[in-house]
């Protein structure tokens, strides 16, 4: 079929919920055709904790992306976040019967279904699989091993896990739109799709997806994933340090954050000061605005420190060819690259979604990159789907939910 | 927090050792105690007794008394509590002399049983007369045992509930909770005794443990008193990022705990919160939060912590509390209380030598005695009694010969001193206010011991001004 294919992204984040919706050219180009975006209500820290709201809210995004693009949706991707979604390295393998040593597709089924036995906690579901490489009798390295020869296939296989409890109830809240649920993604993997390119993911690179409730990292290195995970730490965590610090109220906060914060430090004049005005227009309170930095800068080096322990337990960040991608809400703070750049001590960059055409201004949003890498993320799985082929590093999903 | 160092305990009393003796006795005691040894215990002294000598020569208790050398020569008991009372008095001088110099003896014994529910009465009662507090942890039988085995059990158990201090009291049927339907009877029976020595050794660690705020044997007294025995008991253990929130929720799952369910009707919980040098303060907090969620808002809460090196990374939590009195009065008609000991036809013949001892040990006596050993200063808290909400109630000469509905209202009204104590270190558990803002009600994000929702400045303890 020759004809374009609508797919449909939603993230339900903790500051706005976006429906993205895009079309899957047969070349593989994506092309916004809309997005439709409400703030969020009763969700904290990517999940959802007041089920009704949060259906009013999803509801309200489904509206608006339908009315913008002009396309009625039926189905979507989700993207789920959390803290409880974990993650680890595995390897499967299997032997080949005596009588046979050319690779088949049953042979790589099966190594994937040996990768997957291994003992999650219970109340956990797997989220995602994602190969490695294939390792064909002791060769390493290869991508696609179906028609080589060999005795032993084995597989490395990165495993994303989380509350089984926790992703049906973001699931449920699209369910009951009613709306039909693709698959769901684990948002840093989706937005990876979009922000790092193909080469930077060979040359290693890591994504760190700040949001409102949580940061979400991947990382890739010799093009494919190798640590993920999620932190429930966001930008609502700098809004209440900013409210509580400074003792204004969270809207305010959040605005002073958005027109006036900065990551970095000992740029700003000695007691140089931000005048809030109250609600009347008058001048209000005066803050200084090293406090204020100070206050995000304190918030920022602590996250970014704590993933860069995480990510150490394993010796993947010391090969990082590309740098660190920050994309999500809270990369838009100024400075955050040279925090970031500082505390990595690696390249920085804010990134956007970059393999997307359309309406530029969401494209070039890194808000919205999630909810475009999920299109991305649909369409790799799909061209993968019906042919059986090896897709990159994508290769094939399984949702290990519904 | 500086008003908190005020009331750290002396660095004498951290050197104190209560001298702690844990005795089984029968079969069903002897393999508790065995697993209590093997999962190790430095802090008590352990002492088998039974009458079969084969199951006492295969325990691998170091201090062993056989009991009844000719009224059983050597054999079991063949489940008649009569030949297991005869056997233990028979050998009174030699428990009398294991038990010497102990400041308080655990008692385990699986009821039911001849030498368990026989001579466990017995032994908590030379126990009591050596001067010794006297807690035992009892086990019911199951269902599938029969009748007369429960009759039996329930029969000990209202006499070890006269005799000792605090009875902690498992039931056998509710074990089956815990243990996966298809496994083996072998490992049921496995999982019960692993539990009771969990709780034995936890409250010998919550004894002997020095505490920044210790939890004395009048604390614990305090929580386990109850009319039939029914403890409410949890102890959980974490080492994970989020050590707190899963050692309570562990503590709570504990099968005498019912999921926490059952401490919201608890009038007196009491918790120790235990961990390496790397507890931390909020850590503590988010626990007792999370905790109060389950407990009543009237119910007072005897809260002790402690900071051992051995505990490493790990985080413990022990929960003990006792039934209130509407949820007392309904197990009653099954399980007879002293009162109504004599009026129910006793199974066995009733010693009659063991009645009499009722009437000089009521519990209020001993522990007035013991309170001096027990260290605990009786006059300092007595001007905080005032600010008690509930107004003190008369003391009442004869609780335990009313109904068991009023019966434990007068019982803690009793004994104000150990109360008031708490009373006093409640108020020192005043906590800085540590405020999470939005991320109030959320699950919080802790990592690496560190509360995420707090502010990284509070934390840090970064003037921003």
């Amino acid at each position: 079929m020759a004809s374009s294919n609508l797919i449909i992204g939603l993230e339900i984040g903790t500051w706005k919920i976006c429906v993205v919706v895009g079309e899957s050219r047969p070349d593989g180009a994506i092309k916004i055709l809309g997005v439709g975006q409400t703030p969020s209500r009763g969700v904290r820290k990517g999940e959802i904790v007041d089920f009704e709201t949060a259906m009013k809210c999803v509801h309200e995004a489904v509206v608006d992306a339908e009315q913008k693009s002009d396309v009625m949706i039926r189905s979507v991707y989700v993207a789920v976040a959390g803290s409880h979604l974990q993650s680890f390295n595995n390897r499967g393998s299997v032997m080949l019967p005596e009588d046979r040593d050319e690779i088949d597709e049953q042979d790589v089924e099966d190594v994937k279904i040996n990768a997957r036995e291994v003992s999650i906690p219970a109340q956990n579901a797997f989220l995602h699989s994602i190969i490695q490489h294939y390792h064909v009798d002791g060769q390493d390295g290869v991508l696609n091993p179906v028609g080589m020869l060999g005795q032993k296939l084995e597989a490395d296989f990165h495993i994303i896990h989380g509350v089984r409890t926790r992703i049906q109830n973001t699931i449920r809240c699209v369910k009951e739109l009613p709306l039909d649920v693709e698959d769901v993604v684990f948002g840093a993997l989706a937005s990876a799709q979009v922000v790092l390119t193909q080469h930077q993911k060979e040359l290693g690179a890591l994504v760190i997806d700040i949001g409102g409730g949580t940061t979400d990292y991947i990382l890739y290195a010799d093009g494919a994933v190798k640590q993920s995970g999620c932190l429930a730490v966001g930008g609502d965590h700098i809004t209440n340090d900013i409210s509580m610090g400074l003792r204004i109220p969270m809207a305010r906060a959040e605005k002073l954050k958005i027109e006036e914060g900065n990551c970095v430090l000992g740029n700003c004049l000695p007691g140089e000061a931000i005048l809030l005005k109250d609600d009347s227009g008058f001048a209000g309170k005066e803050i200084e605005r090293e406090t204020l930095n100070t206050i995000i800068n304190l918030r920022l080096r602590e996250t970014f420190e704590l993933l860069k322990r995480r990510l150490e337990e394993e010796s993947f960040i010391n090969y990082l060819g590309a740098g660190i991608f920050i994309t999500g809400g809270c990369s838009l703070l100024n400075g955050i690259d040279n925090l970031a750049e500082e505390i990595f001590e690696m390249p920085g960059h804010v990134a956007h979604a970059q393999t997307a055409s359309g309406l530029t201004s969401a494209v070039e949003n890194p808000q919205f990159s999630t909810a475009i890498g999920l299109i991305k993320y649909a369409q790799a799985v799909q061209t993968d789907r019906p042919r059986r082929r090896f897709g990159g590093v994508l290769g094939k999903f399984f949702s290990g939910m519904r | 927090m500086i008003q908190l160092r005020k009331n750290y305990s002396l660095p004498e009393r951290e050197e104190e050792f209560v001298a702690i003796k844990i005795v089984s006795v029968g079969g069903a005691g002897l393999s508790v105690l065995d697993r209590i040894v093997l999962d190790g215990l430095e802090r008590a002294d352990v002492v088998a007794i039974n009458t079969d000598v084969q199951s006492l020569a295969s325990s691998v208790a170091p201090h062993k008394v056989q009991l009844g050398r000719t009224a059983t020569r050597g054999l079991g008991t063949g489940g008649d509590p009569e030949l297991g009372y005869q056997a233990a008095v028979e050998s009174a001088e030699e428990i009398r002399e294991a038990l010497a110099g102990a400041r308080m003896i655990f008692i385990c014994a699986g009821l039911g049983g001849g030498t368990g529910s026989g001579a466990a009465p017995y032994v908590a009662q030379l126990a009591r007369e050596a001067g010794s507090l006297v807690v035992a942890f009892a086990t019911l039988p199951f269902g599938f045992e029969g009748k007369r085995r429960s009759a039996q059990a329930q029969e000990a158990l209202g006499r070890l509930n006269e005799i000792a201090n605090a009875v902690i009291c498992f039931e056998n049927d509710q074990m089956g909770d815990i243990v996966a339907p298809k496994a083996g009877i072998h490992q049921a029976f496995a999982t019960a005794d692993i539990t009771i020595s969990q709780s034995v050794r936890s409250i010998v660690n919550l004894i002997q443990r020095p505490g920044l705020i210790r939890i004395g044997f009048d604390d614990l007294l305090a929580a386990l008193r109850s009319r039939n025995g029914r403890c409410l008991f949890g102890f959980g253990e974490s080492d994970s990022d989020n050590r707190a929130h899963d050692a309570l929720a562990q503590a709570l799952k504990n099968p005498l705990m019912d999921r926490g369910r059952m401490l919201g009707d608890a009038t007196r919980v009491l918790v120790q919160v235990a961990g390496g040098p790397g507890m931390t303060l909020s850590e503590v907090e988010i626990l007792m939060q999370e905790l109060g969620r389950h407990v009543n808002e009237e119910t007072q809460i005897l809260f002790g912590t402690a900071v051992d090196g051995r505990m490493g990374d790990r985080l413990s939590v022990t929960i003990v509390s006792s039934f209130t009195a509407d949820k007392d009065s309904i197990p009653q008609p099954i399980q007879p209380a002293q009162s109504s000991v004599p009026a129910m036809p006793p199974v066995w013949a009733q010693p009659q030598d063991a009645s009499p001892k009722i009437d000089i040990e009521p519990e209020a006596t001993p522990m007035e005695t013991s309170q001096p050993a027990e260290t605990m200063p009786i006059e300092e808290p007595a001007p905080v009694r005032t600010s008690r909400p509930q107004p003190s109630m008369p003391h009442n000469p004869e609780p335990r010969v009313s109904t068991p509905q009023t019966n434990p209202v007068p019982m803690k009204e009793g004994k104000p001193s150990p109360e008031k104590n708490v009373q006093a270190k409640q108020e020192v558990l005043q906590f800085e206010p540590v405020t999470r803002g939005r991320f109030e009600k959320s699950e919080p994000t802790i990592v690496e011991g560190e509360d995420l929702d707090v502010p990284t400045y509070l934390r840090k303890k970064i003037k921003v001004k």
